[in-house]
């Protein structure tokens, strides 16, 4: 009989170690070790990732020059527009607070509470599109809650530890985010496909959509908030023998460059299991 | 001793996987340092080491990753289990081995997370997985595998010098 070799059966044990990890972490038991293992782990690489981002953009400004000098020249010129907007967007403002009040649209829409956190990290496998944030459960982040810059939406707690979690970018393919368009008033669902582009499905076939017409959480579903940018239209399919149309998305968020996140905190996910009998 | 200085390494280079070397594209392809100096030390002749190796550095990358705890260690250990089995015999006869090994044990660490990536529900896209990620993944861990290799094999000899007969 063929005896197994001791360094066999040193890698066997080893793998059921990794096995047993994997079902403490499955059930619950592991967290504690994890959560402690990591802190200063995650302390070291929150040190590292700001570091390595204000070293990444130094190096990285100078090619980047001519196209900030026309990007500042665009968004004066912009600015300019805007300023005369504000203007005449505040005559109407006062109109439509006392026809808020009178709605009691405020108390419908409490104000977003955000937690500010550096990105400190990517996910190691290139087959999953998420980020690593700095911010835990120690800070109050739990799953769910959406996570945005000032640009627009970046995705959702996935998974929480005590001093980071890790955050599911829309441009994941198992993301799933219902949307609207703000000219068109139609719906639609964002998905992403595998290389990270992303677009809206089941959009009404009737309905007229328009190249850089941008693209808004809708609230359905109870996972993201209204009215949060998603991005804007880059271009439309539509087929008369088809049953809806879809288009592609730019979005408004750089996930190369991502640095800072804003995490709404005060936004409780609707959980569709709990309500299901 | 090899442990002493091993896990510092590690949680350092699984740091950087997730900085540095994440923001290193080749298509949708990136390095795996962790992979490589796990193979590197196994191939320098630290055989059970490396899989211990292994064990720690997978379960330090599926804590930045979405995969579930231990996938990535139990891909770790296995990858290190066949490594040793070259360990010592092919490096001097054949300067194209550890390349070879390199491929071998790159491809195997990411069919093995396309497997666990399945077996959570994930969709899979077998074309586009390899064409965008897996090949050029393999192909940044090649060539990062002769420095690797150089610079482990150092470290090596430092702490386990080779005994000398006068």
């Amino acid at each position: 009989m063929r005896r197994t070799s001791p360094r066999a059966i040193f890698a066997g044990t080893l793998i059921l170690i990794a096995v047993a990890i994997a079902v403490l972490q499955f059930s619950g038991y592991f967290a504690p070790v994890t959560s402690a293992f990591m802190r200063p782990v995650t302390a070291l690489q929150s040190w590292f990732a700001i570091r390595y981002v204000a070293v990444r953009d130094l190096l990285a400004s100078p090619s980047d020059m001519a196209s900030m000098r026309a990007e500042i020249d665009r968004l004066q010129a912009e600015n300019a527009l805007l300023q005369q907007e504000i203007i005449a967007l505040r005559e109407q403002a006062s109109e439509a607070e006392v026809l808020a009040a009178l709605l009691d649209y405020a108390r419908a829409q409490p104000a977003s509470r955000y937690l500010a956190s550096n990105v400190i990290g990517r996910d190691v496998s290139p087959f999953i599109r998420s980020i690593l944030i700095g911010q835990g459960s120690d800070a109050g982040v739990a799953v769910g809650m959406p996570v945005v810059t000032a640009q627009g939406l970046v995705g959702r707690v996935e998974e929480v530890f005590a001093s980071y979690a890790r955050v599911q970018l829309v441009t994941d393919p198992e993301t799933a985010v219902n949307v609207k368009f703000q000219q068109a008033r139609t719906e639609g669902i964002l998905s992403a496909r595998l290389n990270g582009e992303i677009f809206v499905d089941l959009i009404d076939l009737n309905a007229e959509l328009s190249e850089g017409e941008l693209v808004l959480t809708s609230g359905l579903g109870g996972k993201y908030p209204p009215d949060i940018p998603v991005g804007a239209v880059t271009s439309i399919r539509r087929r008369d023998f088809d049953l809806f149309q879809d288009a592609t998305i730019q979005s408004s968020v750089d996930f190369e460059e991502l640095s800072l996140v804003l995490v709404i905190t005060n936004f409780e996910p609707l959980i569709l299991e709990s309500i299901s009998p | 001793m090899a442990y002493i200085f091993g896990i510092p390494l590690l949680i350092v280079l699984a740091i950087l996987q997730t900085t540095v070397f994440a923001d290193i594209h080749f298509f949708d392809g990136r390095p795996d340092i962790v992979l490589l100096a796990v193979v590197a030390w196994g191939l320098c002749g630290g055989d059970r080491q490396a899989m211990i190796w292994g064990l720690i550095g997978g379960l330090l990358l599926d804590s930045f990753s979405g995969l579930p705890l231990g996938s990535s260690a139990i891909n770790l250990i296995i990858i290190a289990y066949f490594v040793s089995l070259y360990a010592g015999r092919v490096w001097e006869a054949n300067l194209l081995m550890p390349i070879g090994i390199g491929l071998v044990a790159s491809l195997f660490f990411h069919l093995q997370a396309l497997v666990w990536l399945f077996a959570m529900g994930r969709q899979i896209d077998l074309p586009f997985s390899f064409g965008r990620v897996i090949l050029p993944s393999t192909i940044l861990n090649m060539i990062l595998i002769l420095p690797t290799y150089q610079v482990m094999l150092g470290m090596y000899r430092r702490l386990y010098p080779p005994e000398v007969e006068i």
